[in-house]
């Protein structure tokens, strides 16, 4: 029997093992792949946030470096656009989950200062001391699988013998990696991080195979949003990728994902609410047909 | 003794069923197809097959290209497989496949780090025998020439591969030889070690060089070109 799914604890936010979350992305960034710069203004971004906790999201992920390489973001850069909003959206809303998204300690020890519950390392532990600030401040941690790829650069004729192997080997060494660091063991998720030292191909195969890694009792992190493996998977561009985008989601969802990082909050929260009817862990919203 | 030779790029993407139901670049295929088939007109009694990889070896002669290291699901059974032979080697043995042919092969890759004089060395001693030997050499240029490139925009990549066409195009064996090995690698021009071999293999002949294939489509920089000896 694979180990059980536990609760999920950032800082002070518990999450039963069951319930299916939704992370929504709030770029601090002129230059996102999807959004491009809608939320690089403080009070648009701040208006979102508004907007996605509406819709029910349960952590929000603030990113202030695009994925895709381009304009250099140093570290002071970095936290001048993080580390002020993160502060202002923890006085706003006590209750709701901060996580930002990123790779570099100096930048997660600002942040978490200002109310960060969740570091999203999603360019696969590039930085040795990122743990130790993680743990120092009780924040969770994401485990993310990139391959042999660098921050901010594009796979290039990637392959693996077995991609999901990989992704696991990696995932379970950053995360003990993480627990000899101190990080709580209750805050530690992976992400097999989908389109990151993968080509469309892998993509699909560790959605495929998505049970594998649940099966390692971590709470995985699943981030497919919009990404290039759906746009090629489909041959659609970025602003019709949302049925691939609710689609995946729904897979991953059903193999037993976690958390799952959207910009299309509504949407996600009830693709997932739906699957978490068909699992069994959710009541419907509301049942009378064929019952009156 | 070399008797023809033939460049080719090594992108996964020339591999038909990696690229999904769309068949991508034909007129890269079809360059490549007809490269190779140049090639094996010239009736070789082994085909060398010359591209950079890991480390410098001959690769048993009978391995292929692991299509499932880039597409799982599609390239057969995990477990029954050993990912060893070079992506370049890969497609270029691929393309012998295609094009029918069941004659001798060798499977020579050159180590990304190998320095240029060792290079030529290498090239110079697939030249040495008396064999008549066919060299398919998988090279490919800098993977930096926009935006969406896979290394992203460097505005050195294309005047270095407006060098290395030029060079080719000439047959400027002494020019591919003085390729910068620390602005390829800069640029992710996997090709620089290949490029070597080939000048070292054809140093001091005459050359006619016909290219069939010269753009970047995905912001690598594709080269395919038929040189003729003598």
């Amino acid at each position: 029997m694979p180990p059980k799914q536990t609760t999920l604890r950032l800082r002070g936010h518990s999450f039963a093992p069951e319930r299916l979350l939704v992370m929504a992305i709030v770029n601090r960034t002129p230059d996102s792949f999807f959004d491009a710069g809608l939320t690089w203004e403080e009070s648009a971004a701040m208006e979102r946030v508004h907007q996605v906790i509406a819709d029910g999201a349960d952590i929000i992920d603030v990113g202030g470096v695009p994925a895709a390489p381009g304009q250099q973001v140093d570290v002071t850069e970095e936290i001048r656009r993080t580390a002020p909003f993160i502060a202002a959206v923890r006085g706003a809303y006590p209750d709701v989950a901060i996580s930002v998204d990123t790779w570099r300690h100096e930048v997660a020890a600002e942040v978490c200062a200002a109310g960060a519950d969740l570091v999203n390392d999603s360019w696969g532990g590039r930085d040795a001391k990122l743990p130790a600030v993680v743990a120092e401040y009780g924040a969770g941690l994401v485990c993310a699988h990139v391959g042999k790829q660098q921050p901010r650069t594009r796979p290039f004729r990637v392959r693996y013998p077995d991609v999901m192997a990989d992704v696991i080997e990696a995932t379970e060494r950053l995360a003990a990696r993480a627990l000899e660091a101190g990080v709580d063991r209750a805050g530690i998720v992976v992400d097999a991080a989908h389109d990151f030292g993968k080509n469309t191909w892998h993509s699909l195969e560790v959605t495929r195979r998505l049970a594998e890694m649940t099966a390692t009792g971590w709470p995985v992190l699943v981030s497919v949003s919009r990404k290039d493996f759906i746009g090629e998977t489909l041959d659609l561009p970025l602003q019709d990728r949302l049925a691939g985008t609710l689609a995946t989601t729904s897979v991953c969802a059903w193999l037993g994902g976690r958390i799952f990082r959207a910009h299309d909050v509504a949407q996600t929260r009830q693709v997932l609410d739906m699957v978490a009817a068909i699992k069994g862990d959710q009541p419907p919203a509301r049942a009378v047909r064929g019952l009156t | 003794m070399i008797i023809a030779a033939a460049l080719c790029p090594s992108p996964p993407l020339l591999i038909g069923d990696l690229t999904g139901a769309a068949c991508v670049l034909p007129e890269l295929r079809l360059a490549c197809e007809q490269a190779v088939a140049g090639l094996l007109a010239a009736r070789p009694d082994v085909v060398a097959v010359v591209g950079a990889g890991e480390r410098t070896m001959v690769a048993d002669a009978a391995a292929r290209l692991d299509v499932a290291a880039f597409a799982p699901g599609i390239g057969g059974a995990v477990s029954a497989r050993k990912d060893t032979l070079p992506t370049s080697l890969g497609v270029g043995g691929w393309l012998l496949d295609q094009a029918g042919y069941a004659g001798e092969r060798l499977l020579r890759s050159v180590a990304h780090s190998e320095s240029a004089q060792r290079c030529g060395r290498i090239g110079a001693d697939l030249a040495a025998g008396s064999a008549k030997t066919a060299l398919l050499v998988l090279a490919d240029g800098s993977a930096c020439r926009d935006l969406k490139a896979p290394g992203y925009f460097d505005e050195r990549s294309h005047g270095f591969d407006a060098e290395v066409e030029r060079a080719v195009r000439a047959g400027d064996v002494g020019a591919l030889l003085a390729i910068d090995a620390g602005l390829a690698s800069e640029l992710m021009a996997t090709g620089r070690p290949a490029w070597q071999v080939l000048a070292g293999a054809l140093r001091g002949k005459r050359l006619t060089t016909q290219i069939g294939y010269c753009d970047d489509p995905f912001g690598v920089a594709y080269l395919v070109a038929s040189l003729r000896v003598g």
